[in-house]
């Protein structure tokens, strides 16, 4: 490209000067008008040609490299190979200054509810309710759910974050998850620690919008708080094994039911978690898995409340309480592609054991004033729910729950009070069924018969939407 | 205390995972990579396939059995441009395997080293389940397997460079078969240009650009969403006014609305093996193609 352009300015300036004196007409002057005439017509040619070779070798070079593109043939094998690093670098550079953003989800959810009893009373009955957990049912009419949004994404080559925050309609916002954990160990080990759904049991550690239900199972209302989370680490190992088997332990600060929020050093609970788990045949898969959580309440500070709420006299929880779960889950689709079709089926037990105090605000007709004596309980209950997408755009399920009150060992005093073992069988029944026009979006009818209150039946009618914008969410089994 | 070291021995070569054959242990996403990965590791490698041709690799579960081969994995093989997107980061994260994380030599996605089809300018869901860095099954075309064989054999040497030769002598030979193939393949399919094609999914575009084909329109009214009665009503009505040559579905998806649009437009539906082991022809990566062409031609040549 130098080259002519700069015989170009050299010819301009030779045919350029001329022409100033063009008015003057002598022989020798045509003479040298001729020559330069000549010299310009070589030279034009001579750039022509130029322009020529150039124009040729792009065209060649252009239809080389289609060809080596569209018809890789043997001997354009090696220039192929040279070509290709290059060729293909640029589509995998995207350059933008968000392209570090963390991934980024929401979760719209929201639900219009018909209760036949008042949901803001509803404790089971013979179960300690948690205080913070009274509203577990949520809101009669419409209202709006818990919108979430989770940010996620690898924090350097050694770890990964993640959190989740959660928007309550009455405008506050807490943090549901928020949790960084390794990738780096290898040998199977991975150490997770900030605020995280503990791994005990199932259900727990899924999200409330990914849940087959529109309410968390009743174990996981009594026993867990809805989604047991706790602030602590945790550390799991999975086996060199071609079968899953995975073994972990967490310690954390117990702040959530069934512990209660504490000023003091050290660890206010611990979890420990085994799980196996395979495929049977091409269609099958299952989970299962054993797991235990130990908290404690604070004894200089809160409590648990209200173990009967239906007596006139309060009473708190202080002490020790042991929970045991077991859980299975088993997934099944034709050929393991469940697009199409897919039925799921989750059990899960659990067992409370708990041992302290019972505080009343009135010690009855042993005394005035407040009152406290020893008091333990032995407690479980199970689910066991079925889930059929029969249609990739429909499903359906089916749950029971039941809690057995089990063993109750307390004094004269719970007894003046009115609190004593009520010989009753908290259950319930759920049938849903739900509309998935995408992976992004569901639409949800629930029936619930709930007979976990002594005496009463309650009729529940749910009508729920749960849209998730932004990144494909990936599910856990 | 013998018994005791011996037991601390042992869990400690469990710990570290010591496996019992020294090959090379991958993990592939997709029965296309793990063909690939079989021609070109051959006896140094163990390959495990973690999905087949009938299940839709867009809808798979974290499944505890992938957990576990991923926990294992010295390499992951997969398509990437987020195909496996619901699922992998899963299996990722849980297995606290350090070797395959995002970045490393063990994390290999053929979606790095192919040009991709319709990488969509406008990012919107309304549009279905767009893949925002284009579409992902690039395998359908033999020359984007072709690239991805020369890095995954380099990727080979690199982790496992004590059998780098035998990679490169396997690469070589493989890649001389393989162009000679899609030459073969060329020509035996060159009466399928122009061919007027409805797919059921957005799936078979990188085969349709390869042999010149024409997709005319989807099943699906938008990728991953099933077509609905109205949907296909509409589509018969544009294939009365505008006929296709073909019909074509995958291995792993619905039958029933290919077979009812043909029924009622005449035009043959064939299913397309999509990949290794989608049809009983398809049993490696070469007689998968072979398989793929002549289904296509009988239609053509019945015309």
């Amino acid at each position: 490209m130098y080259k002519p352009t700069v015989m170009a300015a050299a010819l301009a300036l030779v045919l350029g000067l001329p022409a100033a004196v063009q008015a003057q007409s002598n022989p020798e002057l045509d003479e040298i008008r001729q020559q330069i005439k000549e010299l310009k017509d070589s030279y034009e040619s001579r750039i022509q040609a130029l322009e020529n070779r150039l124009k040729q070798a792009e065209e060649t070079a252009a239809k080389a490299q289609s060809a080596a593109a569209a018809a890789p043939s043997a001997d354009t094998q090696e220039q192929q190979r040279a070509q290709a690093p290059a060729a293909e670098a640029a589509p995998t550079q995207q350059a933008s200054p968000n392209a570090f953003n963390p991934a980024l989800s929401v979760i719209l959810n929201g639900t219009y509810a018909n209760f036949s009893q008042d949901p803001a009373r509803a404790s089971v009955t013979g179960f300690l309710s948690n205080a913070n957990t009274s509203d577990a049912l949520g809101q009669r009419g419409f209202s709006l759910g818990e919108s979430e949004l989770t940010l996620s994404s690898n924090v350097d080559h050694l770890f990964y974050g993640q959190a989740t925050f959660a928007v309550v309609s009455d405008g506050s916002v807490s943090v549901e998850e928020a949790y960084a954990q390794t990738t780096s160990l290898g040998h199977g080990l991975t150490v997770k620690g900030g605020r995280f759904f503990s791994a005990i049991g199932y259900e727990n550690s899924v999200h409330a919008h990914a849940w087959d239900f529109v309410d968390p199972s009743l174990v996981q209302r009594v026993f867990l708080g809805d989604n047991y989370s706790d602030d602590g680490v945790q550390l799991t190992w999975i086996a060199p094994l071609p079968v899953f088997v995975e073994i972990g332990g967490g310690l954390g600060r117990g702040a959530n039911p069934p512990g209660t929020n504490r000023d003091k050093n050290g660890i206010g609970a611990g979890t420990l978690f085994a799980h196996v788990g395979d495929d049977i045949g091409s269609s099958g898969s299952y989970r299962v898995g054993v797991s235990t959580l130990r908290t404690s309440t604070d004894g200089n500070g809160t409590s648990i409340a209200d173990l009967d709420d239906r007596t006139a006299t309060s009473n708190r929880f202080n002490g020790d309480t042991q929970l045991y779960g077991l859980d299975f889950v088993y997934k099944w689709s034709p050929e393991g592609n469940p697009k199409y079709q897919n039925f799921k089926l989750i059990a899960e037990w659990f067992q409370q054991r708990r041992s302290g105090d019972l505080t009343f605000d009135d010690s009855g007709a042993l005394g005035t004033g407040p009152a406290t004596e020893a008091f333990s309980l032995r407690q479980s209950g199970w689910y066991l729910q079925g889930v059929y997408q029969f249609h990739p755009e429909w499903r359906v399920g089916l749950r029971y729950d039941q809690l057995d009150e089990g063993a109750w060992n307390s004094g004269p005093i719970a007894s003046v009070n009115g609190v004593v073992k009520p010989d009753f069988t908290p259950r319930r029944y759920a049938a849903m069924v739900d509309w998935n026009p995408s992976e992004f979006s569901r639409l949800r009818l629930q029936f619930n018969q709930d007979k976990s209150q002594l005496g009463l039946t309650d009729n529940q009618i749910f009508l729920q939407y749960i849209f998730s914008l932004g990144t494909h969410g990936a599910h856990k089994f | 205390m013998r018994s005791l070291s011996k037991f601390v021995l042992g869990l400690a070569a469990l710990m570290a995972g010591v496996p019992a054959q020294a090959a090379l242990s991958i993990f592939a996403c997709e029965p296309e990579w793990a063909a690939l990965s079989r021609e070109l590791g051959g006896d140094k490698v163990s390959v495990y396939q973690a999905t087949t041709a009938l299940q839709d690799p867009h809808r798979i579960e974290a499944r505890p059995s992938l957990i576990a081969r991923t926990r294992s994995a010295d390499l992951l093989v997969c398509a990437g441009a987020e195909l496996e997107v619901g699922w992998l980061p899963v299996l990722l994260q849980t297995s606290g395997n350090n070797k395959v994380q995002v970045g490393q030599p063990g994390y290999f996605v053929a979606a790095d080293f192919v040009n991709k089809l319709e990488v969509p300018t406008v990012l919107d869901r309304a549009q279905g389940d767009v893949h925002p860095y284009g579409n992902p099954h690039m395998h359908l075309d033999p020359r984007n397997i072709a690239r991805v064989a020369q890095a995954l054999s380099e990727r080979l040497e690199k982790i496992d460079a004590a059998s780098a030769t035998y990679y490169e002598a396997r690469y070589k030979d493989f890649d001389q078969r393989w162009r000679k193939a899609i030459a073969d393949w060329q020509l035996r399919a060159a009466p399928l240009k122009g061919m007027k094609m409805v797919a059921y999914h957005k799936d078979e575009v990188y085969l349709m650009n390869w042999l010149g084909m024409v997709e005319m329109m989807n099943i699906e009214p938008k990728p991953g969403i099933p077509p609905s009665a109205g949907h296909l009503a509409d589509l018969l009505e544009k294939l009365h006014a505008k006929p296709a040559d073909v019909i074509t579905r995958g291995a792993y998806q619905d039958s029933k609305a290919a077979e009812w649009l043909s029924e009622r437009t005449k035009i043959p539906v064939v299913m397309l093996p999509y990949t290794v082991g989608g049809t009983p022809e398809a049993k490696d990566l070469f007689s998968f193609f072979d398989d793929m062409i002549d289904r296509l031609l009988k239609v053509r040549k019945a015309q």
